[in-house]
């Protein structure tokens, strides 16, 4: 019984040794085919997906939608509340504007901070096609905590690359942090942006600045799903000096 | 009726005047072949273009009466593709090879002139030909894949044929005049409303004839034999059978072009997003101004048109035109116009059918002022201001044609596909090209009421496009294309990424959604440049 139970025990002893042994015999045997196993597997992953697809239904013409001041409702859902430090004030309205299109005079650049938000053609300006950028210097160092954008909400479009930076320098050379980036393609090269692109409408874009300190801003565009110019109504920026 | 004095009248429509007009379509030809993709495809056509499609590749095509009009546009289409020794697959057309047989029609407009020189005069032809020319209205709408040019083109057929029956009594004539008919048949079913404006003026011409005009002919010609009716009304029955069957392989046909009256029917009581007032077509012409954008207008037709009119009425000034012919054209011309701006239903290429009649006037009402100069500097004066509103119009058809091709500031533009669109083409055949499948790379495309053409003739090359009017229950493919009313957020789960909006028309957006592995790949090998 003892011998037997003995036995028993040197056969399971036994079994771990014998798996083992087994399978680096496969292990080995398989090193050689594994490379022309692996491209087989690849080259089943390139089966065709199966997939039933719907075949595109023929369509009347569609209804024809003017150009107005009526911006069709993107969505229903209304914007969420922002809470900030109480005492802020705009402080776009005191800011020198400049920007990246020699043609835009100063004149033309003071309809962003003039208050005039309105959707017509007269509360907008154009900056000639491609990215172009429009800056603020905000006089000395600021604590900002909102920033509110209009490009244009005459029609529902969406603008392209729109880039808020922050800097402590006119050149953006020193201590540039971004406050909002929807280049998804890096298209205007200033770094993929991770933001959602989003519809112009009268409610303007409101951006978190979560306090960041900077006295430089600058706000990117490259032209809309409407047109390669860059349109701009006005920028609110909500802030306080920096302590 | 006595015709004992009556002769049949020379082949005016040849000889040198021909050749002025012949040489004048060629080189319209030329101008308007230009940039024919400057505008990307309308709705209407990338439809058109599909449905062409699949003649072409599968020697297909089955008339629906439901939205869609009749097949002349795909078998002409089919036979200009014939004749260019187009490429084998659709996949290959591109937008100028469609247009360029909608532009050849509108060319065919000029080319048909010679034959009713004897009706308007051969000086009005001359300047109806180069109103054709430049017509801002003719020149869009000949560059545009549907159906309307043809109508025009076959019902200018039909009228020019009529014309020369009813000077010569050639059973040809008529035969051709009826074979006009059937070609209208077969491309639109509002061919019957040029139908019954023909038959009005017609009518009402014949009583002006008897009663009012004192100078009509003292010579008839011979009756109208009912055998030469009967023969075109054949002819006619004839070539709509042949066409609408698509050479007898569908009977439905003939009976579904006329079951495609009773959905037109209820759009035209109101049931439908093309419901605009009677003043549509003529503001689009007369007198049109959107903001920042240029004055349109063709006044200058409307107005020459109305002058010729009148001298046909009058009977005054009209050289050797015949004032019963000019009369015919104004009458029906008139009724056209007056019977598309009563129906409610309307889209701006409609009004086609009634201008190309009001550019015949022109021509004749061009003709008439010169006629009335008798001192050569004021004939010289007068040529000079018609060459220069010619040469506006011609300003105003580069404009509408170019620049403002796809803006909705320019009058001919209606639901016109934006040129975003192009870019979310772009950016999906690029991302094809980065997925291992290649061009079968799965893309999914979700839109309400099937709202997403031009898109599926855009991605003709990419072979597994699926279609959706909705967001269906396993949605996720590599390449997501989604309507922005769905509101479907299919990148709340990480595995996709929304890489941005693209306009399809003002106020109606896609999403474009990309597997995120594929969007990482696809910027690791294609960084893009700043600017």
């Amino acid at each position: 019984m003892t011998n037997k139970m003995n036995t028993a025990h040197k056969t399971q002893r036994g079994l771990p040794g014998l798996s083992l042994t087994i399978g680096l015999t496969v292990a080995v045997l398989y090193l050689p085919l594994a490379p022309a196993l692996q491209t087989a597997d690849a080259a089943a992953d390139q089966v065709l997906l199966a997939i039933k697809l719907p075949a595109p239904a023929f369509k009347g013409t569609p209804k024809d939608l003017q150009l107005g001041p009526n911006v069709e409702p993107i969505s229903d859902k209304p914007r969420a509340p922002m809470m900030v430090p109480g005492g802020l004030k705009n402080i776009a309205a005191a800011s020198k504007i400049t920007c990246s299109d020699k043609n835009a005079t100063a004149d033309t650049l003071a309809k962003i901070t003039d208050g005039d938000k309105d959707a017509s053609d007269q509360s907008i300006i154009f900056l000639r096609k491609g990215t172009q950028w429009v800056q603020m210097d905000l006089g000395s160092p600021q604590e900002i905590f909102a920033i509110l954008i209009w490009h244009a909400h005459n029609m529902a479009k969406v603008y392209h690359d729109i880039i808020v930076q922050v800097a402590d320098d006119p050149d953006f050379i020193q201590n540039v942090r971004t406050i909002f980036n929807n280049d998804i393609d890096n298209t205007s090269g200033l770094g993929v942006g991770t933001d959602r692109e989003y519809f112009e409408t009268y409610e303007g874009k409101l951006l978190d600045a979560k306090g960041v300190k900077g006295r430089y801003l600058r706000f990117y565009s490259k032209g809309s799903t409407e047109s390669a110019l860059n349109e701009y109504t006005e920028i609110e920026v909500y802030g306080r000096p920096a302590k | 009726m006595d015709n004992s004095g009556w002769k049949p009248p020379a082949s005016g429509y040849l000889g040198p005047l021909s050749a002025v007009l012949v040489l004048l379509a060629g080189f319209t030809l030329a101008v308007w072949s230009y940039c024919l993709d400057q505008r990307p495809m309308h709705n209407d056509e990338g439809v058109n273009g599909i449905k062409f499609g699949q003649l072409w590749d599968h020697g297909g095509y089955k008339y629906d009466p439901d939205e869609h009009h009749g097949p002349s546009l795909y078998y002409a289409t089919l036979a200009v593709g014939w004749l260019t020794r187009a490429p084998k697959d659709s996949d290959q057309f591109t937008d100028s090879r469609l247009r360029f047989t909608t532009v050849l029609f509108g060319v065919g407009l000029i080319l048909l002139l010679p034959l009713i020189a004897d009706g308007l005069g051969g000086r009005a032809v001359v300047w109806a030909a180069l109103f054709t020319a430049v017509s801002p209205a003719v020149v869009f709408y000949s560059r545009y894949y549907i159906h309307e040019v043809l109508l025009v083109f076959f019902t200018f057929l039909a009228l020019a044929a009529g014309w020369r029956y009813w000077r010569s009594r050639k059973p040809g004539w008529i035969l051709l005049a009826g074979a006009g008919v059937g070609l209208m048949h077969a491309t639109k079913e509002t061919f019957v409303i040029t139908l019954a404006a023909a038959g009005l003026a017609l009518g009402l011409n014949q009583l002006w004839n008897r009663w009012l005009d004192a100078t009509a002919p003292q010579a008839h010609p011979p009756r109208i034999r009912l055998s030469h009716l009967a023969a075109a009304l054949a002819v006619w029955l004839g070539v709509a059978l042949v066409l609408l069957t698509s050479f007898f392989t569908n009977a439905q046909g003939p009976l579904d072009s006329v079951h495609s009256y009773f959905p037109w029917l209820h759009r035209v009581a109101g049931a439908s997003p093309h419901i605009h007032p009677w003043y549509f077509y003529l503001h689009r012409l007369v007198f049109f101004h959107a903001a920042k954008g240029p004055v349109w207008s063709e006044a200058f037709i409307l107005v020459l048109a109305a002058l010729g009119a009148w001298a046909a009425f009058a009977r005054k000034g009209l050289a050797n035109a015949s004032a019963s012919f000019v009369r015919f054209l104004a009458l029906y011309t008139l009724a056209l116009a007056g019977a598309y701006s009563l129906i409610a239903y309307k889209t701006p290429w409609c009004l086609l059918s009634f201008w190309h009649g009001m550019i015949l006037l022109a021509g004749v009402g061009a003709a008439w002022l010169l006629q009335l100069a008798r001192q050569r500097f004021l004939r010289l004066s007068l040529g000079l201001l018609l060459l220069a509103g010619t040469g506006q119009l011609a300003w105003q058809a580069r404009m509408a044609n170019t620049t403002y091709a796809a803006d909705q500031r320019n009058p001919y533009v209606y639901a016109q596909t934006s040129p975003d669109l192009l870019n979310l083409v772009q950016r999906v055949e690029a991302l094809a090209l980065e997925h291992p499948q290649g061009s079968n790379m799965v893309v999914q495309v979700m839109a309400p009421e099937d709202d997403y053409w031009p898109l599926p003739w855009y991605l003709r090359n990419l072979k597994q496009v699926g279609c959706w009017d909705r967001v269906p229950k396993d949605p996720y493919a590599p390449v997501m294309i989604v309507s922005a009313q769905l509101h479907a957020g299919l990148d709340e789960k990480k595995t996709h990424v929304m890489v941005g909006y693209f306009q399809l028309r003002p106020q109606v957006f896609f999403e474009l959604y990309v597997d995120l592995n594929l969007w990482r790949s696809w910027l690791a090998k294609n960084p893009p440049k700043p600017d």
